[in-house]
């Protein structure tokens, strides 16, 4: 299993994106970056945590 | 676990793989200064074979290995006034590739003036022969302080490393790996070969680490045990110089360790090491240049210092870590901002930017953020890094430990 698609914007995470697995606890997180909306978020099964911009 | 594709992808360093591709905008050091004479040297860079030599005029010259001609290698060749002659027919190139002289050709024959040899732009800096393979025009040099300072003694220790670049980088954004790898195993064998004391500082634990992304790269800060948020290591840290450097030392003593990827399975390891004592050194008549081993005389790693337990864990990863079988947690997170990063940058490339740390500005000096009290104590650091870092192999070591006259410590 992984993450197929961007949280934000839908596009598919190909190659040019970047997904990468990691564990905190029991809970099973994917940190994912989108090449096409630029979006970077840690999904955890059954959530989604956003990173917000620097403002 | 990273997917099979996304480790190919961050792991390739040849002409065409995307990461290799946003390696080629950054200037690479290709060789120490004394590599570059008239007796031409094979150099191995981003998966590309090279000949460096410097010609009668003092020119120093990076040409692909094998002549254009019939494709010996440039290294079996002599330098003469200006450039370098094939050893197999004579055929001579400066050091812009372009063809010279083809003796045998008629006299009359334009043939030399359609023969390019392929050639790269070198800079030489600090000790250090720069190489740029990537599309021109190249950026600047970046002129980073330990390589320019006036007032610091340099030395350069390096080592081929049997691994890809990419797991050696990681370890700069992985701070807890100091506490166990340097302070429970490095104690640990100081334990098993009699040595009453252990290090101090390597052994602190760490109660806070953070990682920020800034203009050099990534910026490493750490609380440890004892300490606060009001100590250097957190409030001023130390960066990964992006894509190949990391920044290291304490007040005085300043170090960057630069992986240079030779090809996907080996790497070039540089410790480029100043020392510059308050009020600043006196003269250096030129710079030492040694080798660090990996081996001792039984044929077994060395690791019994700092660098060489860095240097066992990132070989015995493998010759690329297969990270589809890797565990990552919460403190790896330096780690795979990292990937992360060279994503983000390997995407810019494609999309014809310049990368992150990129310099089309000419300049005098790009000054990188450093503790000067590492660990809680400058002394107490120069104390460890002069005797359990590379610099023990350092034909000055004893002159550096004598430059700072930091007494000799009870571990010792």
């Amino acid at each position: 299993m992984g993450i197929g698609f961007c949280p934000g914007c839908g596009t598919a995470l190909d190659e040019t994106s970047f997904v990468q697995e990691f564990w905190s606890g029991a809970d099973r997180h994917f940190l994912c970056w989108c090449a096409s909306c630029r979006l970077m978020c840690t999904v955890i099964i059954g959530a989604l945590v956003g990173t917000e911009p620097e403002h | 676990m990273l997917s099979a594709e996304k480790n190919e992808r961050l792991t390739r360093v040849g002409p065409g793989a995307p990461m290799g591709e946003l390696l080629r905008r950054y200037w690479w050091p290709v060789a120490t200064h004394d590599m570059a004479t008239r007796v031409p040297v094979k150099r191995r860079l981003l998966g590309e074979d090279l000949v460096l030599f410097r010609d009668g005029s003092g020119t120093v010259g990076l040409l692909a290995e094998q002549c254009p001609h019939r494709r010996a290698a440039l290294w079996l060749g002599c330098t003469e006034d200006v450039g370098l002659r094939c050893g197999y027919h004579g055929w001579r190139f400066d050091t812009s590739g372009r063809c010279l002289e083809q003796p045998g050709e008629p006299t009359e024959s334009t043939f030399k003036d359609r023969v390019q040899a392929t050639a790269y732009p070198v800079q030489e800096l600090g000790g250090l022969i720069f190489a740029y393979l990537g599309p021109l025009p190249a950026p600047e040099l970046p002129r980073y302080d330990l390589f320019v300072w006036e007032d610091a003694w340099r030395d350069i220790g390096h080592a081929e490393l049997p691994c890809n670049f990419v797991q050696i980088m990681e370890n700069s954004v992985d701070p807890y790996h100091v506490e166990w790898l340097h302070g429970r195993y490095g104690n640990f064998l100081r334990e098993i070969g009699g040595h009453d004391a252990p290090l101090p500082v390597v052994s602190k634990k760490h109660v806070r680490v953070a990682f920020e992304v800034f203009e050099h790269g990534i910026l490493k800060r750490r609380v440890l045990e004892g300490h606060t948020e009001e100590d250097e290591d957190w409030k001023v840290g130390h960066p990964l110089v992006f894509p190949h450097m990391l920044r290291v030392g304490a007040a005085g003593l300043a170090t960057f360790q630069i992986r240079v990827p030779i090809d996907d399975e080996n790497t070039w390891h540089v410790w480029y090491q100043t020392y510059r004592p308050e009020g600043g050194a006196p003269p250096q008549e030129s710079i030492p240049v040694y080798d660090v081993p990996l081996f001792d005389e039984k044929g077994e790693y060395l690791r019994d210092y700092v660098d060489g337990q860095d240097i066992v864990a990132w070989i015995t990863q493998g010759r690329i870590s297969d990270r589809t079988k890797e565990h990552l947690g919460r403190s790896d997170l330096g780690v795979i901002l990292l990937r992360k990063l060279y994503a983000e940058q390997m995407d810019a490339v494609a999309r014809g930017e310049d990368p992150l740390c990129t310099y089309r500005e000419p300049h005098d000096v790009i000054d990188l953020p450093m503790e000067r009290d590492k660990f809680g104590s400058a002394v107490e650091f120069r104390q460890l890094w002069t005797r359990e870092s590379s610099i023990r192999y350092s034909p000055i070591k004893d002159e550096i430990v004598e430059l700072f006259g930091d007494p000799v410590p009870t571990w010792a």
